[in-house]
C-alpha cells in the first residue's frame, strides 16, 4: 500500500537554488561520450547543492489521514507542525500534533533519501499514529515490499516518546522485551527499521522539545546504583548524609499550609504535634537499601525489581492513625499512591507500591517502626536517582458539611545523591553503527579471507595462473564463493543503489551514514576501489560480483550445448560499449535531481532479482535478468561489457589505475593475434594492447603467455631456440 | 489584572462555549443547516489553530469558497503578527524582547496600541489594572510548584517593581524602569480578535464568528439565525449558565478558573496589582463591547475591580456592558 500526498505549492518554501537546478540539467543536456567529459559531470553533480527534502502533505493530504470529526488546525508558524484539534462543547482541543518526520529529522535511510513518516503525537507524548509517506528502502521497495513496514510504523501507537524505543529482533515483544520501549524488527531489514526507527524518534523529540515541554533530556537514560559500592551506615549516619531524607509535617507547618483557606486548624494540641513523619530512602544503592533492609531482604528486592529500575522507600513514622497518614489504612497496596508523588525536573515519575510481603519485615535495626511502603520506578520512566528528585506529600482537608469541598496541600522532600553512587550510561544518540560490524564479523571474517587469498593469487603470475588447469579450478572455485557466500548469503553484491545513495547524500542530506549498517558491501566497496587504483575496474567485475559469477556459470553449459557465440561487429561493439555510460549518467543524473525516476532506473541492474532476492519477484523482473542470462550464452558477459552501471562507473574510476601488469610481449599485435582472439570480453586491441576499462581480470591470457606450449612467440621461440621473456607494455 | 506571563503550565480551560453553528451543531443540525445555506448559496467555512497559548477557531460566511478560505488565511495571519508582537509565549516576540532588555526602539504598531491602550485602562482605573504585574507571575508559579504560597515579604519586594508609571511609552521608543515587566495578556486575545475581524472586512466578509481565547462576531449566520454565544458555569464548564444571544460585537471573559494556583481557586492568574495575591470577590467576569480589546481590559478590570466599582467602569464605556459571577 502507498500513501499519496498532495503536494500544496503555497507550503511549499521558496527554492533559492532553482537557478541551480537549471544550470544542472543544461549541463545534462550539453553532455557528448566522450568519458573525460562524463568524469567532470559526475564530480559536478556530486558538488551540487540542491534544495533539502521537505515534507509533501498539505492541508487535503492532512485532512485525508485526520478524517472528520478531526480538524487539520492552522499549520504552526515556528514548526512545520500542523494541531490536529477536536471539537469538543464549542471549543476544542488538541487530539494530536502532527508532522512529517522529514521536515524535522532528514535522516538518510539505506537507499541515501530520508524516508517520509507522517508522525501524531498526543499532547501528553503518547505516538497516536505513525504512517509512511515516502521512503526509498530497497528492501521495502521490492525485496518484501512496503507492507512489512507499515506494520512496523504501526506498532508505534500507544508508545510515548518520553522513553527511548529501540528496535528489537523479530517477535522481541512476544519474546519478553519490554513492551513500551521495544518495536518488533523485521529481519532482512535491520539497518532501514533502524534509520526509520530513528527518524520517528528525533522528529518526535524536536516536536515535544517545541511544543510539550519535554524531550531535552532523560529519555532512553539509563542510571544505575553501583551493585558493589557498599559502607556500612546506621540511619542516623544516612540522615547525616542526606541520602535518607526525613519530612516532618507538624500541626505549625500544615496551618501555614492551610492559612486562609479556613481549614488551617484541624490538629488538637499543640502546634508541635506531628501530623506526619516519613523517611525517604532510595533503596537500590546498597549502601542505602542494604543498610536500612537488611542483606536477604535487599537482595531478594533487588532480584524482584530487575535491572535498571528503581525502588523508593517510604516509611510512616508519625501517629499511624492520623488521617494526614499517607500510608494509613486507605493505602491501597500495589497501586500508585493517591498521597504520595515521586517528581523529577517538575514532572511525575510513576512510581507504584510494589507489595513486598509486610510480614516478617526483617527491617535492620535503627529504623522506627511505622507502615512503610517501596516504590517501583520503571526504568522506561527515565528516572535519574543521580539527580535531585522529590518526594511530595500531599495533605486533603475538607471544607463544609453538605458540597464539601476538597483542599489539598502539598509537603515536598528533596534528596540529592551523590552522583558516584551510580553508574551513568547516556542514551544512544542514534542507531548504533556497531552492531551490524558486530553481528557480521563472521561474514566479515571469511569475506576477508577471500580476499587475502585473491590478491596474491592475481599479484603472483607465474604462480598459480601460469598452471592453467588449477587455476581454471580455482576461479571455478573462488566464483562459487562469490555467488554463493557474498551474494546470496551475505547479501553483499555491490550496485548502483549505493552510488546513487552517495549523489543523493551529496546532494541533499550530507550524511554518508548509511553506507556504515552493511559492512560486507563496505568492505568490498573499499577493496574493489583500491583494486581499481592498482589494477582497474577487473578485480571486482571479474571475481567478486556475484551476478558476474552468475553468468560465468550459466556460460559453461554453452559449450556442452553448442551454442555459439554471436560475433558482435566491432563498429556495433564500440557503440555499445558506450552504452553503460549514458545509463550511469541517466542514473545519477536522475539522482542529482532529487528525482524518485533514479530507484526506476537502477533496475536495468538485475543484481536485486538475480542475487539479492533469488529471482523470488514479479514476472517482469525474473524475465529481465534470466533473458540477460540467456543473452550471456551467445553475447558473454554482454550485460556488464554494455549496459552495466556500475562497471561503467568504476571502469571511469578506473582510470586513474597505477599499474599496466599485464604481461605482454613485443610480438603481442605483431605479429601474434593469438590472445586478442582468446580475449572473451574483447579487451585486447589488434594492437596487442590491453584495454584496461573493459579487462575482466580473468587471466586467460595471463596464463597464455606463461604457457610455453600456448604462447605462439614462445612456440615459435623454442623451435628457434631462443628465450622470450615477457614484460608488460605500456596499455596507451 | 492579568498575570499569566509564561507559557502556561496547564491548557486553558473552556470560558466560553461558543454557539450559533459552531458549538451547537449535532449532526441534525449541521445537514438542516447544509441544505439551507445550499439553498442560498452560502458556505460557511471554520479554520482552527493554536495561537496565545490556546485553541482558536474562526470561522466565516459568505457565497465565494475561495474568498472565504483566503479570508481564514489572513484571519491567522492576524493573529499571527499580533502573537509576534506581544505575545510572552514567544521568546522573541518584541514583548519578550522589551523585557528582556528593559527598552525598545522602532517598537511594532501592534505592540505600541496595546500598550498605549493598557496604560490608559490603568490611569483610568487607578491602577487597578496594570500591564506590570508580570514580575508577580514567576514568584507565583515557582511557590505553586512547591505546593505553596509566596512568602510575604517576596511579594512585597515584588509590588515595588510594578507600577503602570514605570513604563515610558514614546512614538519610537519604549522604556521599562530596572526592574518592571510587562505582560498584556489581559488584552492580546481581546485585540487578536479586532485585527482578524478587521482582516475578514478586508475580504468584504460580513458574516462571521470569531474565537481567539475572546470572541468576535458580525453578521449572522448563514442559516439567517442571530450568532449565539454561550457562557460555560465556571465551576463547570461543560454546562452553560447563560447565552448572548444575538451576539454581534466582542465578548471577553475573566475568570479564577483558567489557571490557577490553588485548588480552590483563591490564586490564580489574575492578581491585584495593590496587593499581589488574586482578587477575591468573583469567580467570572463577561464584558461586551464595541472592540475586543476594551471588553478584554474591561473584564480583567472589573475582576481587580469588584462587582459595584467594576460596573461603574463599564458604564462610562458606550456600548460596553458586564456580567459578573460571585465566588461560590
Amino acid at each position: 500500500m502507498r500513501f499519496s500526498g498532495t503536494r500544496d505549492a503555497a507550503t511549499e518554501p521558496p527554492s533559492p537554488l532553482c537557478g541551480e537546478r537549471e544550470n544542472a540539467s543544461r549541463k545534462n543536456g550539453r553532455a557528448g561520450s566522450s568519458l573525460p567529459l562524463y568524469l567532470t559531470l559526475l564530480l559536478a553533480i556530486l558538488f551540487h547543492t540542491l534544495p533539502a527534502q521537505a515534507g509533501q502533505l498539505g492541508r487535503a493530504g492532512l485532512e485525508k489521514h485526520f478524517p472528520p470529526p478531526l480538524v487539520v488546525g492552522e499549520k504552526d508558524d515556528t514548526l512545520p507542525v500542523w494541531p490536529i484539534l477536536k471539537q469538543q462543547a464549542g471549543s476544542y482541543e488538541v487530539f494530536a500534533y502532527a508532522f512529517e518526520s522529514v521536515d524535522l529529522a532528514p535522516i538518510p535511510g539505506f537507499g541515501g533519501t530520508p524516508p517520509d513518516l507522517l508522525v501524531a503525537l498526543a499532547p501528553d507524548g503518547t505516538f497516536r499514529d505513525v504512517k509512511v509517506i515516502s521512503q526509498h528502502e530497497p528492501v521495502f521497495l521490492e525485496g518484501l515490499g512496503p507492507e512489512p513496514l507499515i506494520a512496523f510504523v504501526e506498532q508505534y501507537a500507544g508508545l510515548s516518546a518520553r522513553q527511548a524505543i529501540r528496535v528489537g529482533r523479530p517477535n522481541a515483544r512476544a519474546g519478553g522485551a519490554a513492551p513500551q520501549t521495544t518495536v518488533d524488527g523485521i529481519s532482512m531489514a535491520t539497518a532501514s527499521t533502524r534509520v526509520i526507527n530513528q527518524s520517528i524518534l528525533a522528529s518526535a523529540l524536536t516536536v515535544a522539545r517545541g511544543k510539550l515541554g519535554f524531550g531535552a533530556t532523560n529519555v532512553g537514560l539509563k542510571v544505575e546504583a553501583k551493585p558493589d559500592l557498599y559502607e556500612r551506615l546506621s540511619l542516623p549516619d544516612l540522615l547525616a548524609r542526606g541520602w535518607v531524607r526525613r519530612l516532618t509535617v507538624t500541626g505549625a507547618t500544615a496551618a501555614t499550609a492551610f492559612k486562609g483557606t479556613g481549614v488551617e486548624d484541624r490538629v488538637d494540641g499543640p502546634p508541635d504535634t506531628v501530623l506526619t513523619d516519613l523517611y525517604v530512602a532510595y533503596l537500590d544503592a546498597p549502601s542505602i537499601g542494604r543498610n536500612l533492609l537488611g542483606e536477604a531482604r535487599f537482595d531478594a528486592l533487588m532480584r524482584e525489581l530487575g535491572p535498571g529500575n528503581h525502588a523508593v522507600m517510604v516509611l510512616s513514622a508519625g501517629p499511624e492513625d492520623a488521617p494526614a497518614n499517607p500510608i494509613g489504612e486507605r493505602f491501597v497496596l500495589g497501586a500508585v499512591p493517591d498521597r504520595l508523588a515521586v517528581s523529577q525536573g517538575g514532572l511525575i515519575v510513576t512510581a507504584r507500591d510494589m507489595a513486598v510481603e509486610r510480614r516478617d519485615a526483617g527491617l535492620a535495626e535503627g529504623l522506627p517502626p511505622g507502615n512503610w511502603t517501596i516504590l517501583r520506578i520503571d526504568q522506561a520512566a527515565g528516572f535519574d536517582p543521580s539527580a535531585p528528585w522529590t518526594l511530595t506529600e500531599t495533605i486533603v482537608r475538607e471544607r463544609g458539611q453538605i458540597l464539601s469541598e476538597k483542599i489539598a496541600r502539598t509537603f515536598p522532600v528533596e534528596t540529592a545523591l551523590p552522583a558516584d553512587l551510580f553508574t551513568r550510561i547516556k542514551p544512544d544518540a542514534g542507531p548504533s553503527w556497531t552492531d551490524p560490524w558486530r553481528a557480521r564479523a563472521p561474514e566479515l571474517g571469511l569475506i576477508g579471507l577471500a580476499l587475502a587469498v585473491l590478491v596474491p593469487v592475481l599479484a603472483r603470475q607465474r604462480g598459480l595462473v601460469a598452471d592453467g588447469p588449477r587455476f581454471a579450478a580455482f576461479r571455478l572455485g573462488f566464483l562459487t564463493l562469490t555467488l554463493g557466500f557474498i551474494g546470496w548469503f551475505a547479501q553483499a553484491q555491490l550496485s548502483i543503489v549505493t552510488l546513487v545513495g552517495l549523489v543523493r547524500a551529496a546532494a541533499t542530506t550530507h550524511d554518508l551514514a548509511f553506507l556504515l549498517y552493511d559492512p560486507p558491501s563496505l568492505v568490498l566497496w573499499a577493496f574493489a576501489l583500491a583494486a581499481l587504483v592498482v589494477w582497474g575496474r577487473g578485480t571486482f567485475c571479474g571475481w567478486l560480483c556475484p551476478f558476474g559469477a552468475l553468468q560465468e556459470f550459466v556460460a559453461l553449459v554453452a559449450r556442452p550445448l553448442r551454442i555459439r557465440q554471436v560475433a558482435v561487429p566491432p563498429g556495433l561493439d564500440r557503440v555499445l560499449r558506450q552504452a553503460k555510460y549514458g545509463v550511469l549518467a541517466g542514473i545519477l543524473l536522475a539522482a542529482a535531481a532529487g528525482s524518485p525516476l533514479a530507484d526506476s532506473f537502477s533496475e536495468i541492474e538485475p543484481f536485486k532479482t538475480a542475487v539479492t532476492l533469488y529471482f523470488v519477484r514479479s514476472w517482469p523482473f525474473v524475465a529481465y535478468a534470466t533473458g540477460l542470462l540467456v543473452l550471456n550464452l551467445v553475447v558473454y558477459k554482454g550485460f556488464c561489457r554494455y549496459l552495466c552501471p556500475l562497471g561503467a562507473s568504476l571502469a571511469l574510476l578506473g582510470r586513474v589505475r597505477i599499474l599496466d601488469w599485464i604481461p605482454r610481449r613485443a610480438e603481442c599485435g605483431t605479429p601474434c593475434q593469438l590472445c586478442k582472439v582468446r580475449c572473451r570480453y574483447g579487451a585486447i586491441a589488434p594492437s596487442g594492447r590491453i584495454d584496461y576499462p573493459e579487462c575482466f581480470q580473468c587471466m586467460d591470457c595471463v596464463t597464455i603467455i606463461h604457457d610455453p606450449g600456448q604462447c605462439v612467440p614462445q612456440v615459435l621461440a623454442h623451435k628457434r631456440g631462443r628465450r622470450s621473456a615477457p614484460h608488460p607494455v605500456g596499455a596507451a | 489584572m492579568s498575570g499569566g506571563g509564561h507559557p502556561r503550565p496547564a491548557r486553558r480551560r473552556i470560558l466560553v462555549g461558543a454557539a450559533g453553528l459552531a458549538a451547537a451543531a449535532g449532526l441534525g443540525g449541521l445537514a438542516a443547516f447544509r441544505a439551507a445555506a445550499a439553498s442560498a448559496g452560502l458556505t460557511l467555512r471554520t479554520r482552527a489553530g493554536l495561537a496565545f497559548g490556546t485553541t482558536v477557531a474562526l470561522t466565516a460566511a459568505g457565497g465565494d469558497a475561495a474568498r472565504l478560505e483566503a479570508a481564514l488565511t489572513d484571519g491567522f495571519a492576524a493573529m499571527r503578527a499580533v502573537e509576534v508582537a506581544a505575545s510572552l509565549f514567544r521568546p522573541d516576540s518584541a514583548l519578550s524582547r522589551l523585557n528582556r532588555d528593559g527598552a525598545l526602539d522602532a517598537p511594532d504598531p501592534h505592540l505600541v496600541v496595546l500598550l498605549r491602550f493598557a496604560l490608559a485602562l490603568a490611569a483610568e482605573t487607578g491602577g487597578a489594572f496594570d500591564p506590570t504585574v508580570q514580575p508577580l507571575w514567576p514568584v507565583w508559579a515557582a511557590a505553586a510548584a512547591r505546593g505553596a504560597r509566596p512568602a510575604a515579604g517576596v511579594l512585597h519586594a515584588v509590588l515595588g517593581r510594578i507600577g503602570w508609571r514605570r513604563v515610558r511609552l514614546e512614538p519610537d521608543r519604549i522604556t521599562l524602569e530596572p526592574g518592571t515587566a510587562l505582560t498584556l495578556n489581559a488584552v492580546i486575545q481581546g485585540y487578536a480578535a479586532d485585527r482578524v475581524m478587521a482582516a475578514f472586512r478586508g475580504h468584504g466578509i460580513e458574516d462571521a464568528f470569531v474565537d481567539t481565547g475572546e470572541f468576535g462576531a458580525s453578521g449572522a449566520h448563514p442559516d439567517g439565525s442571530p450568532w449565539r454565544l454561550g457562557l460555560a458555569d465556571p465551576r463547570d464548564p461543560a454546562t452553560l449558565a447563560a447565552v448572548i444571544a444575538p451576539f454581534t460585537g466582542f465578548a471577553a471573559t475573566s475568570g479564577d478558573y483558567n489557571m490557577r494556583f490553588s485548588d480552590d481557586r483563591a490564586d490564580h492568574h489574575i492578581f491585584d496589582p495593590a496587593t499581589g495575591y488574586s482578587p477575591g470577590a468573583l469567580s467570572s467576569v463577561t464584558v461586551t463591547a464595541p472592540t475586543g480589546l476594551l471588553a478584554d481590559g474591561l473584564s480583567t478590570a472589573c475582576m481587580v475591580l469588584g462587582r459595584e466599582r467594576g460596573a461603574r467602569l463599564v458604564a462610562g464605556h458606550a456600548g460596553a456592558a458586564v456580567r459578573f459571577t460571585d465566588k461560590a
